[in-house]
């Protein structure tokens, strides 16, 4: 029987995601919220963005979800911790070949030492376990057995699409305008796409196999959540302290202001990245001396990626922070605050009431293009080895496991386009979305100062 | 007859993108005779500097002309291409803008500003171009040209800016000159100079202007003929004389209707019966430019100096004053939304310049403040309900919510309001329905005495009245007394019982409506009421 | 001025001693000298006087902040905190737990880091800059929206993908410029290329966005109408109008990044094996050498203070509308 198992990471999403639908809600009821995100939903390319975002959004959920389940190996009983993920993938998670192989492959990629029937050691390309196992070794059969099954995969997944199309789109999208179409034919590529690949990995690695043998498209799914995680976790941490020191910086000056300021330009003033690399360092250190408090690897790669979110949080709030600063001692002087001091109102609701949500458009705009420099800092962190957990499956880590073998012929090029092309995918969305999201809640652009440079990747490039 | 400098033949304008255009100018016909001034007269949105900005083709990219020509010297205009054009703007046609504080490059001399278009059009460079520049600059009355070329933008005041401006639209001669509302941005001293300026230049060089303005006061003193735009339409067209004399149009008369005039106030003072609700006194207000101990020593701006004032109850004081003189931040300052640098508030026997922050909250709710901009003085995340009750909430005054959506229903039917629209947001109102709103806010409270800051200057002048209109029957059916902020002097008269004049952060002069409109004493306010714009006509 | 300029440095001393007491709590505090000994030393083989031993060497066996043995000043002159402080107030870095010399490192390795940092800053400018004038120019037609698109998927690509692609294609494939080194003089041009080249790519989709919309910005602006209704032309208006205040932005954020390009690019140093300051940090990050780190971190923020005086003096330069005071 699976028990439920949350790990840290995932109470914190799911918890995110809450907040989230919280905020929706809200969304819904207050029509001054309404009108910008409704701007959104008319652009075709953020709509279409916005999909490919909750498939990448469902994976990590899906992801989240870890049960304990005791498997019963021939020899006895024996508990893993799983996620919903890992379970329907179980093909792709159990299908370990020996070390490499192409996407495709009926064979390794390199040659081994065999013991022949004839009783000699001869050096051949073994034949794969569980990659193409099923499948005649000719050419023509194995190209026959792709196609049938990606028409199959495309099929079902077309059907599939179409009908959560004609369940969803009408009532979530009111009516077929440009953006309704766009985002319909991105859910149909998705589907098409998404059937395809599935249909096909059950039977072959689509992205081959890494040195160990495992497959490298699973490797690829699982680290959607941790390039996720990273991406939103990371604004849990910094949204409360840039929010609050900054609007009570801007609104109550003096002293106040002297302090915040100080705080946020001394941290800042430390490179990021060494301050985020002197805390994975002294995280190590703190492993290491209570090595008995981490048993699980699991909750030890958790942790960490916790860690990693806290430090990273803390050293981007600052400039966050310096943005609502600026524009609480903006509205401070408007007549709307100065009426509420004169009607008596407390200095906490003035905030409450009046300065925290007229600066909310700019924690928006700012939370989303943060985002996806976020996912690309976790790759560029965890090659410096002070990202997440190597245990852990990331872009990062395939990245960085990929590199080790570049110098070899021919190339083992698909662990990396996998993890390049699939963050690629995640960092597109998200920053066509930003775009659209910042158009929408800042018509007038740059008038907060924001800017499309990207200070996290900037650092690490 | 000699055919007209600038005709404008049936010009239609739309706005707004491809889904949702709405017709903005809507055929209109205007033509301007060589050495005529027209002036042509509108409300805000009425498409009068839409015109303007067709006429040199500069509209912004979401108005676009559907339809018209417009000629120049029998020149059709928009026929023209893209670089021909260039060459009519600056040389045949100068264009003054409304706001010299963003029309100059900031980063650019004033000299160069002005030599650019001489370079540009007429080749100058060197000493040639240097000499024609310090011209143009000492034509406009700008003084100490040699110096002042070298400047920048900042450096100049905003009437010293506007003077750049005309240099500029000046420096190639041109045979047009459109200003679209070159004073609305000034004081009224300085209104009256740059008016006197662009007059002579027109009849000095035989141009023709057009002027757009919303102000029938400004058409009056400078206009050959007057045109008056309605919704993108012209509704009238007659020479001035005849128009001041007796407007045709019923939209016209609306706007003589409307306006404010210097009249002898109709107002009996109101009786010293008792102790004044409010005595100000030796009131001063200081800005530091810098605060914080390593931005340097602290560098007072003095806003308000030794001021002294006092309302009894049910009286308006007008404070007149231009922009700069203090009054807004007195205002302010005896509400304590602005720390005092020294004197007293006695407000109903109480000292407010010594309350404790506690005891000031609990004071608040007998003084409240109307504001200039009804766009920015509303909370635009907050429905007209919640922001009606916010005082109520914080005075904890309103008992339960079912007391305090009544006390917003009954609130809003006062300002002439729905009660349905409590669940509206500002955004969904008017500019005059929100001075409504935001004078609810403040009623809210049962104020003795409301600050009103200019409260109908961000306003058309037709809504102007109804704002003063319902002040005044408040001030009838409640017993306020007003402290009204304005640089109107045309307000005061409909208004005050008395009148305070300020300048420079001192209280320069005050007394009756009577005393100080039609027999000033101090030289600043007879040279204020010297520079309005006087309409010497009786109104229809 | 000079007045200024001592008032912002007397206003930068405070920031400067709460980094250097912000380092100190995470090196010395939370890993304290015991620990840094053992994991020098080795973690299962170390005796309590080896330890102290090593502590002893680098004069580590001092007190964290106060000395209650000692009395008057010296109470808090001979501590860890003052004794270290003081010397990195002086520019003595020290030597590494492993013994070498930093300061003697870092005179040395700062100039392969600038010999990549310093092209790429220029290139990158005069690239990004022409690529955005044109498309401000030309805005609306198909080249803005085109780049426009091509920036975003540029933006999006991670700089790993960059160094990667560069040099299988450079490298490998074409045998170009070699994969990784570095050669002294003139002989490390060679070498330079394809790291200056994937540094400016890496940034290059950002920084036009970036200056696209600055220009965007400046065109919306009422004196570019002005200028128009002046008859002046259209290159006129960009070059003379427009980029001249959209200048003032750009040039004051490079400024800004100035004195930081003496710390080198962690990432395009380690994969292309410049031993520049960049490679260095991340050798010091891999043996654990908490004095290079902190010796870094020190020096990234006073050069990061630094950059925020040199914007002031800047803006001051470029800006008539600032004045010092």
């Amino acid at each position: 029987m699976p028990t439920l198992v949350p790990l840290w990471s995932d109470v914190c999403l799911w918890l995110l995601v809450l907040v989230g639908l919280w905020y929706a809600r809200q969304a819904r009821r207050h029509e001054p919220l309404r009108a910008p995100w409704r701007a959104v939903r008319r652009g075709p390319m953020a709509l279409a963005a916005a999909c490919v975002l909750l498939v990448y959004l469902a994976i990590a959920l899906l992801d989240s979800v870890h049960l304990e389940r005791t498997t019963r190996p021939a020899d006895g009983a024996e508990t893993a911790i799983l996620s919903v993920l890992d379970v329907l993938l179980t093909p792709l998670r159990l299908g370990v070949e020996t070390s490499y192989s192409a996407p495709f492959a009926t064979r390794a990629f390199s040659q081994e030492s065999v013991l022949t029937s004839a009783g000699r050691v001869q050096r051949e390309y073994p034949r794969l376990r569980y990659g193409a196992a099923h499948s005649a070794e000719s050419q023509g059969a194995r190209a026959r057995d792709i196609f049938q099954r990606s028409a199959t995969g495309a099929v079902a997944g077309l059907a599939l699409a179409l009908s959560a199309l004609w369940l969803a789109l009408p009532a979530a999208l009111g009516r077929t305008d440009r953006a309704a179409r766009a985002a319909g034919l991105t859910l149909l590529a998705l589907g098409v796409g998404g059937g395809v690949l599935l249909a096909l990995a059950t039977r072959y690695h689509v992205f081959g196999t890494d040195k160990v043998g495992s497959d490298v498209f699973y490797q690829a799914l699982k680290s959607v959540r941790t390039g996720l995680l990273i991406g939103t976790l990371t604004t849990l941490v910094a949204l409360p302290l840039a929010l609050v020191l900054g609007v009570a910086a801007g609104y109550f000056r003096g002293f106040t202001d002297d302090l915040v300021q100080y705080f946020y330009t001394t941290l800042s003033a430390i490179p990021g990245v060494l301050l985020v690399a002197a805390s994975a360092l002294l995280l190590d250190a703190y492993m290491t001396r209570h090595a008995e408090a981490f048993t699980s690897l699991l909750a030890r790669a958790d942790l960490r990626l916790l860690a990693l979110c806290g430090i990273l949080g803390i050293t981007s709030w600052t400039s966050l922070c310096r943005l609502l600063r600026a524009e609480a001692l903006k509205l401070r002087e408007m007549d709307f605050v100065h009426a509420a001091r004169a009607l008596g109102a407390r200095s906490g609701q003035i905030l409450r009431q009046h300065l925290v949500p007229n600066v909310m458009h700019i924690v928006i705009i700012t939370t989303v293009l943060d985002f996806s420099s976020l996912v690309l800092a976790e790759a560029a962190l965890t090659y410096l080895d002070i990202g997440v957990d190597p245990s852990m499956d990331s872009w990062g880590n395939m990245i960085n496991a990929a590199r080790l073998e570049l110098a070899r012929e021919p190339l083992v090029w698909w662990s990396l386009a996998a993890a390049l092309s699939s963050m690629f995918g995640l960092v597109l969305a998200a920053n066509i979305f930003a775009d659209a999201v910042r158009d929408a809640f800042d018509p007038r652009q740059r008038e907060f100062g924001l800017t499309p440079s990207a200070p996290t990747a900037r650092v690490c490039e | 007859m000699p055919p007209p400098l600038l005709r404008i033949e049936n010009l239609c304008v739309e706005f707004g993108p491809s889904h949702a255009r709405s017709r903005v100018i809507d055929q209109l016909w205007v033509e301007i005779a060589r050495g005529e001034t027209l002036v042509l007269v509108g409300e805000s949105g009425s498409g009068k500097s839409l015109t303007a900005l067709s006429v040199v083709r500069l509209l912004p990219s979401a108005a676009h002309i559907v339809g018209g020509r417009v000629y120049l010297n029998e020149q059709d205009i928009f026929a023209l291409p893209a670089h021909a054009m260039s060459a009519i703007r600056g040389r045949r046609i100068g264009f003054v803008f409304q706001e010299p504080q963003v029309a100059l490059n900031p980063v650019m001399t004033i000299g160069d500003q002005v030599g650019e278009v001489l370079t540009c059009h007429l080749g100058l460079r060197g000493r040639a171009r240097r000499t024609r520049v310090l011209d143009a600059l000492a034509a406009v009355g700008i003084d100490n040209p040699e110096q002042r070329a070298r400047e920048y933008p900042h450096q100049f005041s905003g009437g010293m800016k506007q003077r750049a401006l005309i240099a500029i639209a000046l420096a190639a001669e041109p045979d047009l000159l459109i200003a679209d509302e070159p004073t609305t941005a000034l004081d009224v001293t300085l209104q009256a100079q740059i008016l006197t300026l662009l007059q002579t230049e027109q009849r000095r060089r035989g141009m023709g202007m057009l002027l757009i303005t919303h102000d029938l006061g400004v058409a009056w003193q400078v206009a050959d003929r007057v045109a008056v735009m309605q919704a993108g339409r012209l509704v009238e067209s007659a020479p001035r004389q005849a128009f001041y004399a007796a407007p045709a149009h019923p939209y016209s008369q609306q706007l003589f209707a409307a306006l404010p005039r210097l009249a002898a106030s109709a107002r009996p003072p109101v009786a010293a019966t008792e102790a004044p609700l409010l005595e100000v006194q030796g009131l001063s207000v200081r800005f530091p430019r810098r605060w914080g101990w390593w931005r340097g020593t602290p560098d007072n701006l003095h806003a308000v100096e030794g001021a002294s004032l006092s309302i009894r109850r049910g009286e308006t004081l007008a404070l007149v004053g231009e922009s700069g003189s203090g009054k807004t931040s007195m205002g302010r300052a005896i509400l304590r939304l602005l720390p005092l640098a020294a004197g007293r508030v006695v407000f109903q026997g109480q000292d407010l310049a010594q309350l404790a922050p506690a005891a000031l909250r609990l004071q608040r709710r007998h003084l409240q403040m109307v504001f200039q901009d009804p766009y920015a003085a509303m909370n635009p995340r907050l429905q007209i309900g919640e922001i009606l009750q916010e005082g109520l909430i914080a005075q904890q005054l309103g008992g339960g919510p079912a007391e305090r959506a009544a006390r917003v229903a009954a609130l809003l039917s006062q300002v002439g309001l729905l009660p349905a629209h409590a669940l509206r947001y500002p955004h969904e109102f008017s500019g005059g329905q929100r001075q409504r709103i935001c004078i609810a806010r403040a009623l809210a409270l049962a104020p003795a005495l409301l600050v009103c800051d200019e409260p109908t200057s961000a306003l058309d002048v037709s809504v102007q009245a109804q704002i003063l209109a319902l002040l005044e029957e408040l001030q009838q059916r409640l017993g306020l007394a007003y402290l009204f902020i304005t640089h109107n002097l045309g307000v005061v008269a409909r208004v005050a019982h008395r009148v305070a004049v300020m300048h420079r952060g001192v209280i320069v002069e005050e007394g009756t409506v009577n005393q100080v409109l039609f027999a000033p004493r101090h030289p600043y306010t007879q040279s204020l009421l010297a520079a309005v714009p006087r309409l010497d006509v009786r109104t229809p | 001025m000079s007045a200024y300029l001592i008032r912002r440095l007397l206003y930068a001393l405070p920031i400067v001693l709460g980094v250097n007491l912000l380092t100190f709590v995470l090196f010395f505090v939370v890993n304290t000298p015991d620990d840094m000994a053992r994991m020098q030393l080795g973690e299962r083989r170390v005796t309590a006087q080896a330890v102290a031993l090593w502590k002893a060497e680098r004069g580590y066996d001092r007190p964290l902040f106060w000395d209650a043995s000692r009395s008057g000043v010296d109470q808090l002159t001979d501590t860890l905190f003052f004794t270290s402080s003081q010397r990195l107030f002086s520019f003595d870095f020290g030597r590494s737990d492993a013994g070498r010399d930093i300061g003697a490192d870092l005179r040395q390795r700062m100039w392969p880091s600038l010999a990549i940092a310093v092209p790429v800053l220029l290139v990158e400018l005069a690239l990004a800059l022409t690529w955005a004038l044109l498309m401000a120019w030309l805005r609306g037609s198909a080249l803005d929206v085109w780049s426009a698109i091509v920036c975003v998927a540029m933006m999006s690509c991670s700089g790993l993908f960059y160094i990667i692609g560069g040099q299988w294609l450079m490298a490998k494939l074409w045998h170009l410029v070699p994969i990784s080194g570095y050669g002294e003089g003139l002989a490390a041009l060679h070498f330079l290329v394809l790291p200056v080249l994937v540094g400016v790519l890496a940034s290059l989709g950002a920084n036009v966005r970036w200056y696209r919309a600055l220009f965007a910005e400046e065109l919306a602006k009422d004196y570019v109408r002005m200028a128009h209704a002046k008859g002046l032309s259209e290159p006129r208006v960009m070059f003379g109008h427009v980029l001249r205040n959209a200048l003032i932005p750009i040039l004051t954020g490079v400024v800004v990044l100035l004195p930081s390009l003496f710390l080198g690019a962690l990432i395009t140093e380690a994969f292309f094996a410049i031993p520049g300051l960049g490679s260095y940090t991340i050798e010091a990050l891999q043996a654990q050498d908490f004095a290079i780190v902190r010796a870094m971190v020190y020096l990234g923020s006073l050069l990061y203070i630094a950059g925020l005086l040199l914007t002031d003096l800047s803006y001051v330069l470029v800006d008539p509308r600032v004045r010092l005071a």
